[in-house]
Protein backbone atom coordinates (compact mmCIF):
# COMPACT_ATOMS: atom_id res chain seq x y z
CA UNK A 1 0.00 0.00 0.00
CA UNK A 2 2.89 2.32 0.67
CA UNK A 3 4.35 4.47 -2.05
CA UNK A 4 1.24 5.37 -4.02
CA UNK A 5 -1.90 7.25 -3.12
CA UNK A 6 -4.87 5.10 -2.21
CA UNK A 7 -7.36 7.78 -3.33
CA UNK A 8 -7.05 10.27 -6.17
CA UNK A 9 -9.47 12.91 -7.44
CA UNK A 10 -10.05 12.46 -11.18
CA UNK A 11 -10.78 15.21 -13.68
CA UNK A 12 -14.40 14.08 -13.93
CA UNK A 13 -14.80 14.79 -10.21
CA UNK A 14 -14.96 11.20 -9.01
CA UNK A 15 -12.57 9.78 -6.43
CA UNK A 16 -10.63 6.76 -7.64
CA UNK A 17 -9.98 4.04 -5.05
CA UNK A 18 -6.65 2.24 -5.56
CA UNK A 19 -6.85 -0.32 -2.79
CA UNK A 20 -5.94 -3.97 -2.93
CA UNK A 21 -8.23 -6.65 -1.53
CA UNK A 22 -6.49 -6.63 1.84
CA UNK A 23 -7.00 -2.89 2.31
CA UNK A 24 -10.61 -3.15 1.19
CA UNK A 25 -11.22 -5.87 3.75
CA UNK A 26 -9.94 -3.57 6.50
CA UNK A 27 -12.21 -0.78 5.28
CA UNK A 28 -15.18 -3.15 4.94
CA UNK A 29 -14.68 -4.36 8.50
CA UNK A 30 -14.48 -0.78 9.81
CA UNK A 31 -17.72 0.18 8.02
CA UNK A 32 -19.63 -2.85 9.30
CA UNK A 33 -18.34 -2.31 12.83
CA UNK A 34 -19.60 1.29 12.86
CA UNK A 35 -23.01 0.12 11.67
CA UNK A 36 -23.11 -2.67 14.25
CA UNK A 37 -21.96 -0.35 17.05
CA UNK A 38 -24.71 2.14 16.27
CA UNK A 39 -27.35 -0.60 16.67
CA UNK A 40 -25.82 -2.66 19.47
CA UNK A 41 -25.42 -1.04 22.92
CA UNK A 42 -23.08 -3.91 23.90
CA UNK A 43 -20.63 -3.20 21.07
CA UNK A 44 -17.27 -1.89 22.34
CA UNK A 45 -17.54 1.14 20.02
CA UNK A 46 -21.08 2.06 21.09
CA UNK A 47 -20.00 4.41 23.89
CA UNK A 48 -17.87 6.41 21.46
CA UNK A 49 -20.90 6.87 19.21
CA UNK A 50 -23.15 8.14 21.97
CA UNK A 51 -21.06 10.86 23.59
CA UNK A 52 -22.86 13.82 25.17
CA UNK A 53 -23.88 16.86 23.13
CA UNK A 54 -24.45 19.07 26.18
CA UNK A 55 -22.52 17.61 29.14
CA UNK A 56 -24.34 19.91 31.58
CA UNK A 57 -27.56 17.95 31.06
CA UNK A 58 -28.40 14.49 32.39
CA UNK A 59 -29.72 13.55 28.96
CA UNK A 60 -29.47 15.17 25.55
CA UNK A 61 -32.42 16.14 23.39
CA UNK A 62 -33.84 12.84 22.01
CA UNK A 63 -34.38 14.40 18.58
CA UNK A 64 -30.69 15.36 18.31
CA UNK A 65 -29.66 11.88 19.46
CA UNK A 66 -31.93 10.32 16.84
CA UNK A 67 -30.55 12.62 14.13
CA UNK A 68 -26.99 11.64 15.04
CA UNK A 69 -27.87 7.94 15.07
CA UNK A 70 -29.64 8.14 11.69
CA UNK A 71 -26.89 10.15 9.98
CA UNK A 72 -24.09 7.94 11.30
CA UNK A 73 -25.95 4.81 10.16
CA UNK A 74 -26.75 6.32 6.76
CA UNK A 75 -23.08 7.18 6.18
CA UNK A 76 -21.94 3.72 7.28
CA UNK A 77 -24.55 2.03 5.08
CA UNK A 78 -23.60 4.11 2.03
CA UNK A 79 -19.91 3.46 2.67
CA UNK A 80 -20.60 -0.26 3.00
CA UNK A 81 -22.62 -0.36 -0.21
CA UNK A 82 -19.81 1.32 -2.17
CA UNK A 83 -16.91 -0.54 -0.57
CA UNK A 84 -16.11 -2.54 -3.71
CA UNK A 85 -16.43 0.40 -6.12
CA UNK A 86 -13.40 1.66 -8.03
CA UNK A 87 -14.83 5.19 -8.32
CA UNK A 88 -16.74 7.15 -5.67
CA UNK A 89 -18.95 10.20 -6.13
CA UNK A 90 -18.72 13.06 -3.61
CA UNK A 91 -21.46 11.71 -1.35
CA UNK A 92 -19.86 8.27 -1.22
CA UNK A 93 -16.39 9.71 -0.62
CA UNK A 94 -17.74 11.82 2.26
CA UNK A 95 -19.46 8.73 3.70
CA UNK A 96 -16.14 6.85 3.54
CA UNK A 97 -14.26 9.71 5.22
CA UNK A 98 -16.73 10.19 8.07
CA UNK A 99 -17.21 6.47 8.71
CA UNK A 100 -13.47 5.78 8.72
CA UNK A 101 -12.99 8.72 11.08
CA UNK A 102 -15.75 7.40 13.37
CA UNK A 103 -14.04 3.99 13.31
CA UNK A 104 -10.68 5.54 14.15
CA UNK A 105 -11.93 7.58 17.07
CA UNK A 106 -14.11 4.72 18.35
CA UNK A 107 -11.07 2.45 18.31
CA UNK A 108 -9.05 5.02 20.23
CA UNK A 109 -11.78 5.57 22.79
CA UNK A 110 -12.53 1.86 23.31
CA UNK A 111 -8.80 1.12 23.77
CA UNK A 112 -8.34 4.03 26.18
CA UNK A 113 -6.09 5.98 23.79
CA UNK A 114 -6.94 9.47 24.99
CA UNK A 115 -3.43 10.95 25.15
CA UNK A 116 -0.24 10.77 23.09
CA UNK A 117 1.39 8.80 25.92
CA UNK A 118 -1.38 6.19 25.94
CA UNK A 119 -1.14 5.89 22.17
CA UNK A 120 2.64 5.37 22.37
CA UNK A 121 2.19 2.67 25.04
CA UNK A 122 -0.49 0.65 23.23
CA UNK A 123 0.09 -2.79 21.71
CA UNK A 124 1.73 -3.13 18.30
CA UNK A 125 -1.46 -4.67 16.91
CA UNK A 126 -3.68 -1.76 17.95
CA UNK A 127 -1.09 0.80 16.88
CA UNK A 128 -0.82 -0.79 13.43
CA UNK A 129 -4.62 -0.70 13.03
CA UNK A 130 -4.76 2.96 14.12
CA UNK A 131 -1.93 3.90 11.73
CA UNK A 132 -3.60 2.04 8.87
CA UNK A 133 -6.86 3.95 9.34
CA UNK A 134 -4.88 7.20 9.65
CA UNK A 135 -3.14 6.41 6.34
CA UNK A 136 -6.50 5.81 4.60
CA UNK A 137 -7.93 9.02 6.05
CA UNK A 138 -4.87 11.09 5.19
CA UNK A 139 -5.04 10.06 1.53
CA UNK A 140 -8.82 10.43 1.30
CA UNK A 141 -8.82 13.88 2.96
CA UNK A 142 -6.43 15.10 0.25
CA UNK A 143 -9.24 14.57 -2.29
CA UNK A 144 -11.51 17.18 -0.65
CA UNK B 1 -1.42 31.07 19.17
CA UNK B 2 -4.51 31.28 16.97
CA UNK B 3 -7.38 33.22 18.44
CA UNK B 4 -10.97 32.04 18.31
CA UNK B 5 -12.25 35.42 19.48
CA UNK B 6 -13.42 36.62 16.02
CA UNK B 7 -15.86 33.73 15.92
CA UNK B 8 -17.82 35.11 18.80
CA UNK B 9 -20.90 36.96 17.73
CA UNK B 10 -21.48 40.45 19.05
CA UNK B 11 -25.23 40.01 18.94
CA UNK B 12 -27.54 37.09 19.52
CA UNK B 13 -30.70 36.21 17.70
CA UNK B 14 -32.68 35.35 20.80
CA UNK B 15 -33.78 38.40 22.71
CA UNK B 16 -36.68 38.45 25.16
CA UNK B 17 -38.48 41.47 26.53
CA UNK B 18 -38.98 41.45 30.31
CA UNK B 19 -40.80 44.54 31.53
CA UNK B 20 -38.86 47.57 30.37
CA UNK B 21 -35.53 45.77 30.12
CA UNK B 22 -34.32 43.78 27.12
CA UNK B 23 -32.71 40.55 28.26
CA UNK B 24 -30.18 39.11 25.81
CA UNK B 25 -29.61 35.37 25.90
CA UNK B 26 -26.02 34.24 26.18
CA UNK B 27 -24.79 32.50 23.03
CA UNK B 28 -24.09 28.79 22.87
CA UNK B 29 -20.58 27.70 21.89
CA UNK B 30 -19.67 24.66 19.83
CA UNK B 31 -16.45 23.18 21.24
CA UNK B 32 -14.25 20.64 19.44
CA UNK B 33 -11.90 18.61 21.64
CA UNK B 34 -8.45 17.28 20.79
CA UNK B 35 -7.69 13.58 20.49
CA UNK B 36 -4.37 11.84 19.75
CA UNK B 37 -5.42 9.94 16.63
CA UNK B 38 -7.36 12.15 14.22
CA UNK B 39 -5.16 13.39 11.32
CA UNK B 40 -4.94 17.19 11.15
CA UNK B 41 -5.95 17.30 7.49
CA UNK B 42 -9.16 15.42 8.29
CA UNK B 43 -10.14 18.04 10.88
CA UNK B 44 -9.56 20.82 8.33
CA UNK B 45 -11.67 19.03 5.69
CA UNK B 46 -14.52 18.46 8.15
CA UNK B 47 -14.55 22.10 9.31
CA UNK B 48 -14.54 23.30 5.68
CA UNK B 49 -17.35 20.96 4.68
CA UNK B 50 -19.61 21.65 7.66
CA UNK B 51 -19.07 25.38 8.24
CA UNK B 52 -17.88 26.52 4.80
CA UNK B 53 -15.02 28.43 6.39
CA UNK B 54 -11.90 29.31 4.36
CA UNK B 55 -9.00 26.90 4.35
CA UNK B 56 -6.95 29.38 6.39
CA UNK B 57 -9.60 29.72 9.07
CA UNK B 58 -10.11 25.93 9.25
CA UNK B 59 -6.36 25.44 9.67
CA UNK B 60 -6.26 28.03 12.47
CA UNK B 61 -9.13 26.31 14.27
CA UNK B 62 -7.52 22.88 13.83
CA UNK B 63 -4.26 24.21 15.32
CA UNK B 64 -6.18 25.72 18.23
CA UNK B 65 -7.74 22.30 18.93
CA UNK B 66 -4.32 20.64 18.67
CA UNK B 67 -2.38 23.14 20.78
CA UNK B 68 -4.97 24.11 23.39
CA UNK B 69 -6.89 20.87 23.69
CA UNK B 70 -10.15 22.44 22.59
CA UNK B 71 -11.41 25.22 20.35
CA UNK B 72 -14.57 27.23 19.98
CA UNK B 73 -15.59 26.69 16.37
CA UNK B 74 -19.02 28.33 16.26
CA UNK B 75 -21.18 30.47 18.51
CA UNK B 76 -24.84 31.44 18.29
CA UNK B 77 -28.30 30.20 19.18
CA UNK B 78 -28.80 26.88 20.90
CA UNK B 79 -30.64 25.07 18.10
CA UNK B 80 -27.97 25.75 15.49
CA UNK B 81 -25.17 25.00 17.96
CA UNK B 82 -26.76 21.62 18.69
CA UNK B 83 -27.20 20.96 14.97
CA UNK B 84 -23.54 21.77 14.22
CA UNK B 85 -22.42 19.63 17.17
CA UNK B 86 -24.39 16.66 15.83
CA UNK B 87 -22.88 17.12 12.34
CA UNK B 88 -19.35 17.23 13.81
CA UNK B 89 -20.01 14.12 15.90
CA UNK B 90 -21.40 12.29 12.87
CA UNK B 91 -18.17 13.24 11.08
CA UNK B 92 -16.23 11.58 13.90
CA UNK B 93 -14.94 14.56 15.90
CA UNK B 94 -15.32 14.89 19.65
CA UNK B 95 -17.61 17.85 20.15
CA UNK B 96 -19.89 19.38 22.78
CA UNK B 97 -21.89 22.56 23.28
CA UNK B 98 -21.84 24.92 26.26
CA UNK B 99 -23.43 28.26 27.04
CA UNK B 100 -21.12 31.26 27.04
CA UNK B 101 -20.08 32.43 30.50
Amino acid sequence: MAGSKLFTRRRDGRVEVRMNDYARDIVRSAFSNVLAAERDPEHEWHVALSGPIDPSLDQDDPLSMLTRENETSTNAELAGLSVDEQFLNDTEAWAWLTTLQVALRSTAQSKGLLTDEQLAATSAEVLTYVQTLQHFLFDLAACF
Amino acid sequence: MPSTQPLRRTTTEGETQTGDAVQTQKPWNVIVWNDPVTPMTVVVVIFRKIFGYSNNKCTQLMLAVHNEGRALVWSGNRERAESYCVKLQVAGLQCTIEQDN
